[in-house]
C-alpha cells in the first residue's frame, strides 16, 4: 500500500498529462481530425487566392456544357429527321474581331473587321459567346456596322423559356434592357431565361438574350420588367456573324 | 487684339504651295480625327467614354475665325460624324452650334489666348452638343425620357472632362500651324 502511494506521487502527473494528451488525441480521432482541417483552412485561406486554376475549373465546366449541348443539339437533329420535321437551319458563322465601337456617346455600334468580301450582309445576325449581340445596319468592303441590342432603336422578339410568354425586347443604352408583353398579366419571375422568338422573322430562334433582374408588374402606366444581357457587350472582342448558307 | 484680326485666314484655297499644305494638314487632321472618333484607347477612357475628337476639332478651328467659319466646320463634321454612326437624328446641328457659338464669343474681354482657354471652351461645348443631341433623341421618341436623362448626366460629364483633358494634343500643333500659316502669307 505505501509503495503504491510512493508510486502514485511519483508518477501522477506523468500519468495525468498522458491521459489528457491521449484523450485529445481520442477526440481528434473520434471526429475525424475535423479541427485540424478546420484549422489547416483557416491557416491557408490566406495564400489560397489561387484564380488560375479556378478559372481552369471553370473552363472545364463550360466545355463539358458545351459538349452536352452539341451533343442534345445532333439528338434534337436526329430526333426531328425521324419525325419528318424541317430540320434546323444550317447556319454558317464568320468569326469577326471588333475593331472599334461607336463614333458618339449615344449610338451602341460596334465595327466588326469583316465585310462585304467575307460574305456579311446588312441584316445578319451577331452573336458572341452567351448570346445574342445585335445586327448588322451597314456593311463596306472590309468592314461592318453592328447595332447593338442595347441601343434604344433595337427591338428584338423575344420568348421567356420556362412561360413560353412572347414579348418585345428593348435596349436602354446600359447592361439591360426593358421588356414589353402583349398580355396585360404576363407570367414572369426574377432570373427567369430570356431567348430569341420563333415569332421573330429578324432573328433566329433559341439564341440566348439575357436573364429577367427585376420584375414590376405593378409600376404605371407600363409594367416594367428589366432584362440583363447575357453578353458582356463592353468587353466583347470577337463574335460570330449568322449567315445562311 | 492685333494678334487675333491677324489669325483670321482667308478660305483655303490652292494658289501657293503654301496654301497647299494649308489644305492638307486640314484635311489630314480631320482624318486623323475621324479615325480616332470610334475608338476606346486604354488611359483615354472615362466611364467608357472617349474624348469627341470631332468637337474638339471644330472647337480648335473656331477659335480665331469668323461666326460662318465656324458654323461651315461644324456643319461639315457633324455630316461626317452621322456617316461614322447614323443618319438620324443628325450630328451637324449640335456641332454646328458649337461652331458657331465658339467663334461668335467675344474671347478678348473673358479668355486668355493659350490652350487653357480652348481647354475651356471645349468642356463647355461638350456639354452643349450632349444636351442638343439627347433634345434630338428625346423628339425621335425612342428613348424612355427617364433613361435619357441619365444616360445625359453620365455621358455628358465624362465627354466634357476627357474631351477637354485631350485638347492640347490636337490645339497645340494646329494653332501653331496656323499662327505660323498666317505670318508667312502676310510676308
Amino acid at each position: 500500500m505505501n509503495r503504491f502511494v510512493l508510486w502514485w506521487r511519483r508518477y501522477q502527473s506523468t500519468l495525468l498529462v498522458s491521459l489528457l494528451i491521449l484523450s485529445a488525441a481520442g477526440v481528434v480521432r473520434a471526429t475525424q481530425g475535423a479541427g485540424v482541417a478546420d484549422l489547416n483552412h483557416l491557416l491557408v485561406w490566406p495564400f489560397k487566392s489561387d484564380g488560375a486554376a479556378q478559372q481552369r475549373l471553370l473552363d472545364a465546366q463550360s466545355q463539358a456544357l458545351q459538349q452536352r449541348v452539341q451533343e442534345l443539339e445532333t439528338q434534337n437533329r436526329s430526333l426531328k429527321s425521324l419525325l419528318d420535321l424541317p430540320p434546323l437551319p444550317n447556319q454558317k458563322k464568320i468569326a469577326a474581331s471588333v475593331i472599334s465601337r461607336g463614333s458618339d456617346n449615344w449610338w451602341q455600334q460596334l465595327t466588326l473587321g469583316k465585310g462585304s468580301i467575307d460574305g456579311v450582309r446588312v441584316d445578319a445576325v451577331v452573336v458572341a459567346p452567351g448570346g445574342l449581340v445585335g445586327r448588322v445596319m451597314s456593311v463596306t468592303p472590309k468592314t461592318s456596322r453592328v447595332l447593338l441590342v442595347t441601343d434604344p432603336t433595337s427591338q428584338v422578339g423575344i420568348t421567356i423559356s420556362r412561360s413560353r410568354q412572347v414579348g418585345i425586347l428593348r435596349g436602354r443604352s446600359n447592361r439591360s434592357g426593358v421588356l414589353e408583353f402583349f398580355d396585360k398579366t404576363p407570367d414572369i419571375k426574377k432570373d427567369d431565361v430570356v431567348v430569341t422568338s420563333t415569332l421573330s422573322s429578324r432573328f433566329p430562334a433559341g439564341i440566348a438574350v439575357g436573364r429577367i433582374t427585376d420584375v414590376n408588374l405593378d409600376r404605371r402606366p407600363v409594367p416594367q420588367v428589366v432584362v440583363e444581357f447575357s453578353v458582356p457587350l463592353e468587353h466583347v472582342e470577337w463574335v460570330n456573324v449568322l449567315t445562311n448558307g | 487684339m492685333a494678334k487675333v484680326l491677324r489669325g483670321r485666314p482667308s478660305t483655303p484655297s490652292f494658289r501657293s504651295p503654301l496654301q497647299r499644305a494649308n489644305v492638307l494638314v486640314i484635311l489630314g487632321s480631320i482624318f486623323f480625327c475621324a479615325l480616332l472618333q470610334p475608338h476606346r484607347i486604354p488611359g483615354m477612357v472615362l466611364l467608357e467614354t472617349a474624348p469627341n475628337w470631332l468637337l474638339i476639332w471644330v472647337v480648335t478651328w473656331s477659335v480665331k475665325r469668323s461666326p460662318w467659319q465656324g458654323l461651315t466646320a461644324g456643319l461639315a463634321l457633324g455630316l461626317i460624324q452621322d456617316g461614322l454612326t447614323a443618319a438620324q437624328p443628325t450630328h451637324a446641328l449640335s456641332l454646328g452650334i458649337a461652331g458657331f457659338l465658339t467663334s461668335s464669343l467675344d474671347k478678348q474681354r473673358f479668355i486668355e489666348e493659350d490652350f487653357i482657354s480652348a481647354l475651356l471652351l471645349v468642356f463647355v461645348m461638350a456639354l452643349v452638343v450632349e444636351v442638343i443631341f439627347a433634345g434630338q433623341l428625346a423628339l425621335g421618341g425612342n428613348w424612355i425620357i427617364s433613361d435619357l436623362w441619365s444616360h445625359l448626366q453620365r455621358v455628358g460629364l465624362s465627354s466634357a472632362i476627357i474631351s477637354s483633358l485631350w485638347t492640347p494634343l490636337l490645339y497645340v500643333p494646329l494653332n501653331r500651324w496656323w499662327d505660323r500659316f498666317n505670318d508667312l502669307m502676310e510676308r
